[in-house]
């Protein structure tokens, strides 16, 4: 930029230069359509990549669930981990452990690449409750808030449907609980009647009737994925919110590659980020202490990245390489579109 | 022979000092400002070269400080007086083992300096404001109990008894607390002790404000006057080092300044020169002392009979 | 060739729309105005911004042209809709904009008309409110601020608060847009909201129209294109050492309570880029060893730029601020991740709210934090904080800052002051000897 007194003394390196004006150009895309586009590529690969004959194995991080047996590029890990608990004490802790651990080793080796960001850019249900806002964004309605005192109590619900998801396959596996309970995460997961309605197959919309048991489970599923729908209209990424694999990844995440930086100093705690975030995390805006703010709901969407005024605020850094961070240009282009140059 | 000048023009005296090109004390005049401050300031300039038998031209450089600094038009360069004090403390100072804390009662103002051990100025505060706790207190109180200023002092130790209240904050008003006091019979000592301790009372709680770190220098005009230096002793509850001239430090402060700009200037004009200090009229000493206090560490550009 | 014509576009005065950039002549008395106090004080005022400097910049002669018909000779602008007097920058102006209204800032500078708020206001009150005050109570005030249809009164400070009641009996209608104390819980902030969705449903009332996202949106640009315009015009005083001089900024900003926006947009637009040729020429403002300044504290309102005039004078530059009256005014923009009305309108709330550096809030961590970035992003050497006498905020707050400045080694100059003319000389005194003790830091250091 001619006049900006920010533009760097011409180095003799012109690879420098070069690089700083890529690094400009990334910092001000336009975001929106970049993470649309995003999300739709992975959302093609999540759902119908097996019918390219893709296979990445039984380990995703991400809804890429198994229930979708002709599209899937790969097996949401949360279906084979339920069926691994449920397996008998002697043979999990017996010579089906190698498998277990190795299967959770590849999760978790998949999972720090993109840390949470598996969320907010491949998650095949991420994608569509955010389309579903895009909808309701259409049609002018608004979105509703969950007060605070709310927030704080709901936040647990993702933590109490992990510690199921473990404990009733495990339970299963020594005999407490029936086979009917099987992957009982599956059973009330969305995502099982969902992704594989997308390659129109309907079987999982079906109340099964052959035990109590088994009502029961589909009842609810049929009933969270009522809810996700109701829910993914009046709030932005409403699942995320109780997601257990959301709950699973945070618990992971301190290894992480990919991350979330805030530099607190730069904070003008102005709130924008706050603004735009889906999940409603206060701490974006309000801690200026903890350069590592990725929360426990954070799905690292980095719109409040895009959303931050202040350069240098907040980073998204991969293995300590800053790839995309807030720039005062970035925020102009994206936030002041009526505004003339 | 080069010297220096610094002259201080307050609100109520005009102060010159000369000093030599070793930064020594070679001479000082000290005579009231009154109206004309501009015409009084020339004419006492003028005096005090004739004293000396120097020419205009043999000093080098003048610094103006004090309120009237900006009219008076013969110095080179001006700067404030809280400068220009922290300079000329900081100078007296050695002598007694560096001082941190600068106390300056003035005719109409008094300030609290705080400077490092560099003698750069850190904090100040200044009561300009208010005349109360200033020389002009004294002077009004020297007027009603009919004494000489330099009387004060002398009377201060012959209290008989404890040092009297005074209540009023306003000097005006003060003055009629002074005539009721005196109606009712007591002693002038315990008066003009009582005045003193007003005086430092106000003067310590303003230095607080700066935080009072040792050793404590006071000067002005009123650090002449014994009982008022004893009154803020007594009041900080330490020593506090008063110079043999502290009406001057100020004016000092200024012609060390002086001293160091000319030199400055000088050495630029100079560049790298070899025998520098016998170029500028100095002995080996004083062209080091010109220079930043580093250059003793090999990186001054302006080598001095190295 | 080509580098050429974009000089000489830029070079060109500005459009058809704004007034002609010829010097307006300074001996000629068109109006009664121009020989009351008021306007001998913003002349002078004016007069020593442009004399006291040398080589100012072309494009500023804009402003100083405006001043000099607005202050000193008593002209008004045109102004669009209904106006709204505002008494504090935490109105959101977004939406009287947005209901076909103007803004109105009523916060006024002038020593004449806090004399006249003396006459009814206490002894030790803020002279801002009282010139204020005074301003209003003034037949024909100076600037003219045409009759009022609303004075929208943010409840900040003890003092604005109980003006409030004042200047409803001088016959404005007044509506009390109620600010929080605390701004760190959930409770403030939902507070807020609603304080400002009622603002707009009283606006509503008054303008007889509807904020719809459309005038809303279109209501954003145009304070989009100011925010965007004066942080451009910042950045080139991050320059070492400034293209801009902290006077002429200020006299900028300031023009912004008064001048319509579209045209003091594109006035700030063609300084930028005069700034920015200067800088590819180095032609700088100052001296690269004169000290740099980030000025804080009681907001200087034209004519009252004492101070940071007195800075500058005394060879110093004051790269920034953190005062109400020029940065904070238009440094935070406004993220909307919905554009829907109810949406704009909660984060235009938020963007009010959650980055003010007010004193009237129970915490000032985030004053404190600002100014430090200041500092650094701007390479300042200290701090100069303004505080007006009577203004019990900003004097208490002044420990805090500086001992969090002391800290980290920044140096500090704590002045109280007034509006009263007569007390430059102490006043230079220390300007003089904090400048003087910087520069000596600075030599020490080298």
């Amino acid at each position: 930029m001619r006049n900006s007194p920010e533009s760097p003394a011409v180095s003799a390196l012109d690879w420098r230069v070069l690089a700083q004006a890529a690094r400009d150009a990334v910092n001000a895309c336009d975001f929106n359509r970049v993470r649309f586009w995003l999300q739709l590529f992975f959302f093609a690969l999540m759902v119908y990549g097996g019918f390219a004959g893709i296979d990445l194995g039984l380990s995703l991080p991400t809804f890429a669930c198994g229930y979708n047996q002709t599209g899937r590029p790969g097996v949401c890990y949360l279906l084979p981990l339920q069926h691994q608990l449920a397996l008998p004490p002697r043979v999990l802790f017996g010579f089906a452990g190698i498998g277990v651990l190795t299967g959770f080793v590849v999760f978790f080796l998949w999972f720090i690449a993109l840390n949470k960001g598996w969320c907010g850019f491949v998650c095949p249900l991420g994608a569509i409750q955010d389309w579903i806002t895009a909808l309701r964004r259409r049609l002018g309605v608004r979105f509703s808030r969950y007060s605070q005192k709310s927030f704080e109590t709901l936040s647990w619900i993702k933590y109490v449907l992990l510690a199921l998801m473990i404990v009733i396959p495990l339970g299963i596996g020594a005999g407490y609980f029936s086979h009917d309970m099987s992957a009982p995460f599956c059973m009330i997961c969305p995502g099982r009647l969902i992704i594989p309605a997308f390659t129109f197959d309907f079987r999982q919309f079906v109340i099964d009737f052959s035990t109590p048991t088994k009502i029961v489970m589909t009842v609810l599923g049929a009933m969270t994925t009522g809810l996700f729908f109701v829910g993914s209209f009046i709030k932005k990424r409403f699942w995320c919110f109780f997601c257990p694999m959301s709950a699973f990844h945070y618990l992971l995440s301190k290894p992480a590659a990919f991350r979330l930086i805030k530099d607190g100093d730069k904070c003008t705690r102005c709130g924008d980020c706050y603004s735009v975030c889906d999940l409603q995390i206060k701490e974006i805006a309000d801690d200026v202490n903890e350069p590592q703010i990725m929360m426990e709901d954070c799905i690292m969407c980095l719109k409040c990245v895009a959303a931050c005024p202040e350069t240098g605020a907040l980073k998204a850094k991969f293995a300590g390489l800053t790839i995309f961070e807030s720039t005062e240009a970035g925020f102009m282009k994206r936030m002041q579109k009526g505004a003339a140059p | 022979m080069t010297f220096f000048s610094g002259i201080d023009i307050g609100s109520t005296a005009i102060k010159i000092v000369v000093v030599d090109e070793d930064g020594r004390l070679a001479d000082q005049y000290v005579t009231a400002t009154r109206s004309h401050f501009y015409k009084n300031a020339r004419e006492a300039f003028e005096t005090l070269l004739g004293k000396m038998g120097l020419r205009r031209d043999q000093v080098g450089y003048v610094i103006a400080t004090g309120y009237g600094r900006k009219l008076y038009k013969e110095a080179d360069d001006s700067i404030s007086e809280i400068t220009a004090n922290g300079i000329g403390a900081h100078e007296v100072g050695k002598a007694h083992g560096g001082v941190r804390t600068i106390i300056n009662i003035g005719g109409q103002d008094s300030k609290a300096i705080q400077i490092d051990s560099q003698g750069a100025v850190t904090h100040f505060v200044m009561n300009d404001k208010c005349a109360a706790g200033t020389g002009r207190f004294l002077d009004v109180a020297a007027r009603n109990l009919e004494i000489g200023l330099d009387e004060l002092g002398d009377y201060h130790f012959q209290a008989a008894g404890g040092p009297l209240d005074i209540n009023s904050t306003c000097t005006v008003f003060a003055e009629s607390e002074i005539i009721g006091l005196l109606a009712n019979g007591h002693g002038k000592g315990e008066i003009i002790a009582g005045i003193h301790h007003s005086i430092a009372r106000r003067t310590v709680r303003l230095a607080k404000k700066v935080g009072i770190e040792d050793r404590v220098f006071f000067d002005g005009g009123p650090a002449l006057n014994k009982g008022l230096v004893a009154a803020i002793q007594a009041e900080l509850g330490r020593e506090i080092v008063v110079p043999e001239h502290p009406q001057t430090t100020t004016a000092f402060g200024a012609a060390i300044l002086a001293r160091s700009e000319f030199l400055a200037d000088f050495a630029e004009r100079l560049g790298a020169g070899r025998d520098f200090h016998v170029q500028a009229g100095l002995s080996e000493q004083g062209a080091r002392e010109a220079c930043s206090p580093q250059c003793d560490a090999g990186g001054c550009a302006v080598r001095h009979g190295a | 060739m080509k580098d050429e014509i974009e000089l000489a576009k830029r070079a060109t005065p500005i459009t058809a729309s704004a007034p002609s950039a010829t010097v307006v002549s300074r001996s000629e008395e068109l109006s009664p105005y121009s020989r009351s106090k008021q306007a001998r004080e913003a002349e002078r005022v004016l007069n020593r911004i442009i004399d006291d400097f040398d080589d100012n910049p072309q494009a500023m002669q804009y402003f100083y042209d405006l001043f000099r018909r607005v202050h000193c000779r008593g002209e008004s602008i045109a102004a669009e809709g209904p106006r709204i007097g505002t008494t504090c920058i935490q109105a959101p102006e977004e939406l009287i904009y947005a209901m076909g209204a103007t803004p109105v800032r009523l916060c006024n500078g002038s020593y004449h008309y806090d004399q006249i708020g003396a006459e009814f206001m206490p002894a030790k009150s803020c002279s801002l409110v009282k010139a204020t005050l005074g301003m209003l109570t003034s037949d024909n005030p100076v600037p003219r601020v045409g009759k009022l249809d609303l004075v929208v009164n943010p409840t900040t400070c003890d003092q604005k608060k109980k003006a409030s009641a004042m200047i409803e009996e001088m016959g404005h209608p007044v509506f009390n847009l109620e600010l929080p104390n605390v701004k760190e819980s959930e409770a403030s902030r939902l507070y807020w909201r609603r304080s400002v969705r009622q603002f707009a449903e009283e606006l509503r009332g008054v303008t007889g129209r509807k904020l719809t996202r459309k005038n809303l949106k279109a209501a954003l640009a145009r304070t989009q294109r100011a925010e965007r315009a004066f942080r451009a015009m910042d950045g080139f005083r991050r320059a070492s050492p400034s293209v801009l001089l902290g006077k002429d900024a200020f006299l900028v900003v300031n023009a912004y309570f008064f001048d319509d926006l579209d045209r003091w947009c594109e006035a700030v637009e063609t300084l930028n880029g005069e700034l920015g040729e200067r800088l590819e020429k180095a032609v700088r403002a100052v001296q690269k060893k004169a000290p740099r300044i980030v000025f804080t504290g009681s907001p200087p309102i034209f004519p009252n730029l004492k101070l940071p005039l007195l800075i500058e004078r005394a060879g110093g530059v004051v790269v920034s601020d953190e005062t109400c009256s020029a940065n904070r005014m238009l440094y935070d923009m406004t993220a909307v991740d919905e554009w829907l009305v109810n949406d704009m309108v909660d984060s235009l709330a938020d963007k009010y709210l959650k980055p003010c550096t007010c004193p009237i809030f129970t915490k000032n961590e985030d004053r404190q934090r600002r100014l430090l970035e200041l500092v650094r992003n701007f390479s300042a050497d200290g701090v100069v904080y303004q505080a007006f006498a009577g203004c019990q905020v900003y004097e208490m707050e002044q420990r805090s800052v500086a001992r969090t400045l002391n800290e980290q080694g920044i140096p500090m100059l704590y002045v109280e002051t007034d509006y009263s003319p007569d007390d430059e000389g102490q006043l230079s005194t220390r300007v003089e000897a904090f400048l003087e003790s910087i520069k000596t830091r600075k030599r020490m250091r080298t």
